[in-house]
């Protein structure tokens, strides 16, 4: 007990100082140094909450879903410790418990809300212990990081098996890596989904990862494509298909990046994000929040007000031009949010940004997947920024889109974003994680945004 | 009307884990730059038909699931058909997976071995770390301007080249092969294989159109016209000189 509180009070004492110092958030450290104090402290503090846990993984979407569900208890009047600066190792977790915890080293909230990186999710669960854990996709990304998606597959089955019976495992039927990992589990899942050909295409798009039958091998046959390889699937020989979800988004209605509208069982809902991708965490959040035992209709209502995380979808005004910043990391994502702009919100004016750190991937051969072919004719202005810049400038020349030169220097990149537009515009800001930090901070030191600590 | 100019892409829906695409795509661009009709035959599993037609074969890397679903149609469906459009003149650039499955055999660390379909002399042995990062490779092609490679490697197989193989290239960045010889990637009678991703070709645009005018050799074609190469050869430069500064 006073390992715990020692530890509580020199992750607190690390989080102080390394803002004070100007080193960023604090949204990691104070978890690495609580835990060589004691190591079981995650463990002890979760079991402080008076209700339990939600547990977030999967490719894409994690941030957003997570303060989805944060937004949905805290409007229910429970206290929520969430990591929301998408510091998503367990570092970053225990970081977020230890900032919930009061002078005497205990958690003070009623939920925990943790989004957790895939290739963690084993040692999260098995320290956090989750009341409900949720799986959104699988989608290829960051290779050079976590090796391969099978792998990663079946580390997440394993961290689900290893739940107790009473824990509830929801997950997204429309993916089939996803569902090939629901349909192994003793305990049957929640599945959600979307349900609404309207707004599905029928063939997969180049960044689709191989989907085959877990029994025979052949291609899955796709009757509806929403998102990457996610959509109403089935074996040709019969041997798998999609899992009928109960929880199913019907009736979508997509307007840019400013809103969506859609009816979950009957329940319309009707809130202010935007994109066909931001659907599957609607629903998602939908399921869990149901799953802990939240009303349909209160969570219809409290969606309505949400606002999105930093840098996800956010707007800042800069010296007259609307920017709208959305983060894009990998290709399913990244053509999301592409077509989003492009299709949806009629956007013209692009900065994408590449860069090849840690936290972005290092490996950038996921440009390729990437259908930048939709901002052909569509974009008057395109400028590539990041460390990979040029990567990004050769990639939008195969891709027959014209674009200004590659700008590796963000400041740069937002004088000439400001040369070649004018007072009104709309600029789409799509960005890699540390390209829109950077692109963030020269905003923040030019005062056109607050540092993201404090969204 | 032109001439056209065909790729042949191996499972393009189960081997082409690392943007792959790049490649195909600055093979047919270029090509429709260079004044040909530019054309992919996509030889998924089962097909062999249209074998003969192709140019510049492109067999990229895929998962193990991925990669043990092609590992019979691949000698039942390509190898013979490969073989002849090799010996008539095609070319073929194999990336990771593809390379090693077209050596002899991928021996993993529990000894178990799984043959390839021998058509270049290289071997290969899992090893314990995997190699993962940027490369930059001097090449041993003749005439090739820039000499350098540059690509992203990421793979634990360690591969061998016999006497048959000469290295693709020297590495003086990253790993390559085997992490031990200096070399990378192989070449040998119209196959070039290597682990560079990145994708490979888009930042070597001086090896695309090697590619491009050794396969159409064969056809009377002498020379390729001279494009503008500025921004490829920008993201080449800019990957030599960071790796250099480290």
């Amino acid at each position: 007990m006073i390992r715990k509180t020692v530890a509580v009070v020199a992750g607190k004492a690390t989080r102080s100082l390394s803002r004070l110092t100007g080193r960023g958030g604090g949204t990691t450290l104070p978890g690495d140094v609580a835990r060589i104090i004691d190591p079981q402290i995650l463990t002890r503090l979760t079991q402080d909450l008076t209700q339990g846990s939600v547990v977030i993984t999967g490719t894409n979407g994690k941030t957003t879903t997570a303060r989805l569900v944060s937004w949905l208890l805290e409007g229910a009047g429970h206290r929520v410790v969430a990591n929301r600066a998408g510091a998503n190792l367990i570092y970053g977790v225990t970081a977020a418990a230890i900032s919930g915890a009061g002078a005497d080293g205990r958690l003070r909230a009623d939920w925990g809300v943790f989004e957790i990186d895939e290739a963690s999710l084993p040692r999260a669960v098995a320290e956090i212990q989750p009341k409900s854990t949720l799986v959104l996709n699988l989608f290829r990304d960051q290779l050079d990081r976590y090796g391969e998606l099978e792998s990663i597959a079946k580390k997440i089955e394993g961290a689900l098996r290893s739940l107790p019976d009473n824990a509830h495992s929801v997950l997204n039927a429309d993916d089939p890596r996803v569902a090939e990992i629901g349909l192994n589990l003793s305990r049957a899942p929640t599945w959600f989904g979307l349900d609404d050909p309207r707004v599905s295409s029928k063939t997969l798009p180049h960044a689709a990862d191989a989907r085959t039958c877990p029994e025979c091998g052949a291609s899955l046959v796709f009757d509806a494509v929403y998102v990457g390889h996610d959509g109403v699937y089935h074996c040709p020989n019969g041997h798998f298909e999609r899992p009928q979800p109960e929880i199913a988004a019907t009736d979508i209605e997509l307007n840019g990046f400013e809103s969506l509208a859609m009816s979950v069982a009957g329940t319309p809902i009707d809130m202010p994000l935007g994109g066909l991708y931001n659907c599957y965490n609607v629903i998602a959040a939908f399921a869990a929040a149901q799953s802990i035992g939240l009303e349909p209709a209160y969570i219809a209502d409290r969606l309505r007000t949400f606002k999105a995380a930093f840098g996800r979808q956010e707007h800042i005004e800069f010296r007259g031009r609307k920017l709208v910043l959305v983060l894009s990391k990998n290709p399913a994502g990244f053509n999301e949010t592409v077509r989003t702009a492009v299709e949806l919100a009629r956007g013209q004016n692009f900065v994408i940004g590449l860069n090849d750190r840690k936290a972005d991937g290092t490996d950038v051969s996921w440009i390729w997947d990437v259908d930048f072919e939709m901002l052909k004719g569509k974009a008057k202005l395109v400028i590539p920024a990041g460390v990979r810049a040029h990567d990004l400038a050769v990639r939008l020349k195969y891709a027959g889109v014209t674009a200004e030169a590659p700008q590796t220097d963000p400041g740069k990149a937002l004088d000439l974003l400001v040369r070649c537009t004018g007072e009104g515009d709309t600029v789409y800001l799509l960005c890699t994680y540390t390209a829109m930090l950077d692109l963030r901070a020269e905003l923040v030191r030019r005062g056109w945004a607050s540092p993201y600590w404090e969204t | 009307m032109s001439a056209t100019f065909t790729v042949g892409w191996l499972y393009p829906d189960l081997m082409n884990i690392y943007g792959d695409r790049g490649n195909i795509l600055t093979l047919t661009r270029r090509a429709e730059w260079h004044g040909f009709e530019p054309r992919v035959v996509e030889l998924g599993r089962g097909a062999s038909e249209q074998m003969d037609d192709v140019d510049v074969f492109f067999f990229g890397g895929g998962q193990d699931r991925e990669q043990a679903l092609i590992y019979d149609d691949l000698r039942e469906f390509k190898q013979d058909s490969l073989r002849r459009a090799i010996d008539g003149g095609a070319q073929v650039l194999a990336v990771c997976g593809g390379y090693q499955l077209l050596g002899h055999y991928y021996q993993t660390a529990d000894g178990q071995r799984y043959d390839g379909i021998g058509l270049i002399d290289v071997r290969t042995e899992a090893g314990k770390k995997r190699f993962i990062g940027n490369v930059v490779v001097v090449s041993e092609i003749k005439g090739l301007s820039p000499s350098t490679l540059v690509g992203f490697e990421n793979h634990s197989g360690r591969t061998y080249l016999g006497k048959q193989a000469k290295p693709l290239g020297k590495v003086t960045r990253g790993n390559g092969n085997n992490g031990s010889d200096g070399t990378e990637g192989c070449m040998q009678g119209g196959i070039i294989g290597t682990y560079l991703h990145g994708s490979l070709l888009p930042k070597n645009p001086h090896l695309a159109d090697y590619l491009i005018a050794a396969a159409l050799r064969r056809r009377g074609v002498d020379a390729l016209s001279h494009l503008d190469d500025s921004a490829e050869l920008a993201a080449h430069g800019w990957i030599l000189q960071r790796e250099q500064r480290r």
